[in-house]
């Protein structure tokens, strides 16, 4: 094995994503938990957090930059540069998510909430959980295969965020909860953006694996 | 009933469809700096080499070795030392008929002829394919004699002048010799000497012009100059060159050719093979062939 200075300088590379990848997780935990219990303190945890996932987000940009003016990787190790790049950019954009529902979660409280839609949305933004985990799983084990799984997963966020609008529409009889509902439908919209930045992930890892980027959906997923 | 488990709510409209602009790829292809490689196949081949294997004195030295050449492109062999990648380039204008005991099997076909035809005079496969080595060697006599010599030689004597203005132009180097053409050739910087020999080949009209590592002796400036002056000549000539350095490859070759070593089962010794041969892109982004991968990647030995 040659070139040992620049081997470990990708294995730092990849394991500083998993990292970042595991704080952004710990957010989105932080985001849902804070919607379900309308507890306040959380939620600003959860936005204070994000300068910590931006910072992780910039370090993985730098070391990138250095690599690729120093050490001129091509092939497999051009491709994990690449690949880890655009991960931690969507695992910024979670982290993005994870402070809006966080601040939307602000603007609703106190007001009166409806028990079946709060259980759906913390259903799903289990799933969302699930699926980063999974993509980031399937970064690790070069499995494109678990990584193409993630359409699938994607599909039942997708169809349950479409339904919340009319769960909320059925609001309109009780108008003590209607802004609260109108909130819920953003909230539900980035829970489903998280689970379209896990299946991006997924989307890297086959290019990482084959050398041959396709978007696993198309665009309007 | 949690939202999770409902499936027979009306789902969102179906995605809108629009209209969505066609984009020309003919055009973007023509704007594309780099040959295709779909362009390459479809252009004529210049060189067709197939199962071509040399052996010195009885040693094998290269096994087997098919490709194609085409015309008005960049070719570069890059490999590690003793994969053959010299002896291949040599085999392209039959100079290793000048080295006792080299043998060489199979064929190339030269513009769809066989260059090593008992019939075919090596001196003119020499004027048609020229060879820039890889330490400049300027003959010890003035600028323009370097460039006039072989012309004189073979009797190009008319428009002398122009002829080698012209080859040096086209080889960049005319603005900075252009006035002292009476000069020793061998005081000029290396990457003039270097761009001189380039001017000699291309002096004689060649059609493909063969460079074995031509910026090795070179610092990074000249190289530059060189590397530039290759994507010129491209147009007017097909340009096959050995490289070690990998991003050279990279950055001017539309196609690259791998070659490794290969150690013999019987312990017989070892000889070059190609690896694999594909668009640079590909050489350099998702190589086909493990061996390639470690060869670009540096974890080769």
């Amino acid at each position: 094995m040659a070139r040992i200075e620049f081997q470990q300088s990708l294995e730092a590379l990849e394991a500083s994503l998993q990292e970042q990848g595991a704080v952004v997780l710990r957010a989105l935990r932080g985001a849902i938990d804070a919607m379900q219990t309308q507890d306040v303190e959380l939620c600003d945890e959860v936005i204070m957090f994000d300068d910590e996932i931006d910072t992780r987000y910039h370090r993985i940009e730098k070391s990138i930059e250095q690599i690729l003016a120093q050490q001129s990787p091509v092939a497999t190790d051009l491709r994990l540069v690449l690949a880890v790049l655009h991960s931690s950019i969507h695992l910024e954009r979670i982290g993005d998510q994870s402070v809006t529902i966080a601040k939307l979660t602000k603007l609703t409280d106190g007001l009166e909430t409806r028990h079946d839609l709060v259980e759906g949305l913390r259903d799903m933004g289990s799933r969302a959980e699930e699926m980063v985990r999974i993509s980031l799983d399937a970064f690790t084990d070069r499995d494109v295969q678990k990584a193409r799984g993630l359409v699938d997963l994607d599909e039942l966020i997708d169809r349950t965020n479409r339904r919340v609008a009319d769960h909320v529409l059925e609001l309109a009889q009780s108008p003590a909860q209607q802004e609260w509902g109108m909130r819920m439908i953003v909230v539900s919209r980035c829970i489903e953006r998280v689970g379209d930045n896990a299946v991006d992930i997924g989307e890297q890892v086959e290019f990482l694996v084959t050398g041959e980027f396709h978007e696993f959906t198309d665009a309007s997923h | 009933m949690t939202l999770m488990e409902q499936e027979d709510t009306p789902a969102m409209p179906a995605e809108t469809t629009h209209d969505v602009p066609t984009i020309d790829a003919a055009r973007i292809a023509e704007v594309s700096h780099a040959a295709s490689a779909g362009d390459l196949v479809r252009r004529t081949k210049v060189f067709q080499v197939e199962d071509l294997s040399v052996a010195y004195s009885g040693k094998l030295a290269l096994d087997r070795a098919t490709l194609d050449i085409a015309e008005k492109s960049v070719t570069a062999f890059i490999g590690p030392s003793g994969c053959g990648k010299s002896t291949f380039i040599r085999c392209f204008n039959r100079m290793n008929d000048l080295i006792p005991g080299a043998v060489v099997t199979g064929t190339i076909d030269y513009h769809g002829r066989g260059l090593y035809d008992s019939k075919v005079d090596p001196v003119e496969v020499r004027r048609r394919v020229g060879m820039v080595f890889q330490k400049p060697n300027p003959f010890p006599k003035s600028i323009y004699d370097n460039i006039a010599f072989g012309p004189r030689v073979l009797g190009m004597k008319k428009g002398l002048d122009e002829r080698v203005e012209r080859s040096l132009r086209n080889a960049a180097l005319w603005d900075e010799v252009g006035n002292r053409l009476g000069d020793n050739a061998l005081g000029l910087s290396g990457g003039q000497q270097q761009r001189l020999c380039i001017a000699r080949a291309i002096a004689v009209e060649p059609d493909v012009i063969l460079m074995d590592e031509p910026c090795s002796a070179l610092d990074p400036v000249a190289t530059s100059h060189i590397e530039d002056l290759i994507q010129e000549l491209k147009r007017e000539f097909t340009i096959v060159m050995v490289t070690h350095n990998m991003q050279q490859a990279a950055r001017v070759a539309d196609m690259t050719a791998f070659f490794s070593v290969e150690v013999r089962e019987d312990g017989s010794g070892r000889h070059g093979i190609l690896v694999e041969y594909a668009p640079t892109t590909k050489i350099f982004t998702n190589p086909s062939d493990k061996r390639t991968e470690d060869y670009v990647t540096g974890r080769f030995g």
